[in-house]
């Protein structure tokens, strides 16, 4: 199996959602954090690497919800979910919604910056990582990585 | 009439002796005794734990019902490679039973977790 090879990366025995989830997710972090360094130190710099990292992140989770709910829709046949697949499901949704707010409102700021932003946004930012980590959390839970399997 | 009482005596002393020596239903030697039953279908069980099928490979006569039994924490199905059978998701402690009418291999996985591997061997 060669790694570089284009249909062992598209056509591969295992979910593509486990992979793409690493960059939403990498992304809202680093973005929040970048703005909060940017409030913390004034420096516009980071402002601007906060707003590029948070938009990045709402757009990777587009690609991100359609695998997990492909895998969901093919692989367990659309079947009622229970338990902690339920939770994950949940928990995704209400994350993915908080991302896409918090780009949003970063992406009316720079659109017409006379708009502001909210002074709730880290706020926002701070629940976002929370449910992140959450979400990520049952994701890795439901994938075992930590087992053999 | 002396002659009648000797065939006479003679066709009891055989009816009690064929009656004496005929093997007994459902007894064995040394005395043990079984009842009769109904014929009953066969049964196996495999257990999930630990991200894995045990045993990974399970022989069994046509005709067996199989029941795999989740005991990880994590949900987990069963799903035959040809669609032969599928379960739903089990949660933890949840089963899922099939019976295998006719011979041969049946591999199967975990859909959530592809790398999760058995089969079932019909003979």
């Amino acid at each position: 199996m060669n790694p570089f090879d284009i249909k062992t990366v598209l056509l591969a025995k295992h979910a593509q959602h486990v992979v793409l989830i690493h960059f939403p997710i990498a992304l809202f972090i680093m973005g929040a954090a970048f703005d909060f360094a940017a409030r913390w130190s004034g420096k516009k710099s980071l402002a601007t690497a906060a707003y590029y990292n948070l938009l990045a992140a709402a757009v990777a989770t587009l690609p991100t919800l359609a695998t997990g709910i492909l895998a969901w829709r093919i692989a367990l046949e659309g079947e009622h979910l229970k338990g902690i697949l339920l939770m994950h499901l949940v928990f995704a949704w209400i994350s993915s919604l908080l991302m896409w707010l918090v780009g949003w409102l970063h992406y009316r700021h720079a659109s017409k910056p006379e708009v502001g932003l909210p002074s709730y946004l880290l706020l926002l930012e701070a629940v976002g990582v929370l449910l992140i980590t959450v979400t990520g959390h049952l994701g890795g839970f439901l994938s075992g990585v930590n087992g053999p399997g | 009439m002396k002659n009648s009482l000797l065939i006479l005596s003679v066709v009891i002393a055989a009816v009690a002796g064929s009656a004496l020596s005929a093997p007994k239903p459902n007894t064995l030697r040394g005395g043990a005794s079984v009842s009769a039953q109904p014929a009953q279908t066969a049964a196996a069980e495999v257990k999930i734990d630990n991200f894995s099928f045990s045993p990974a490979t399970l022989t069994v006569a046509a005709g067996t019902t199989v029941t795999w039994v989740n005991h990880d924490d994590i949900p987990h199905n069963v799903v035959s490679n040809d669609k032969v059978f599928k379960s739903k998701v089990m949660d933890t402690d949840e089963k899922f039973s099939f019976t295998f009418a006719k011979a041969g291999e049946y591999p199967y996985f975990c859909a959530i977790h592809p790398k999760m591997t058995g089969k079932v061997v019909v003979q």
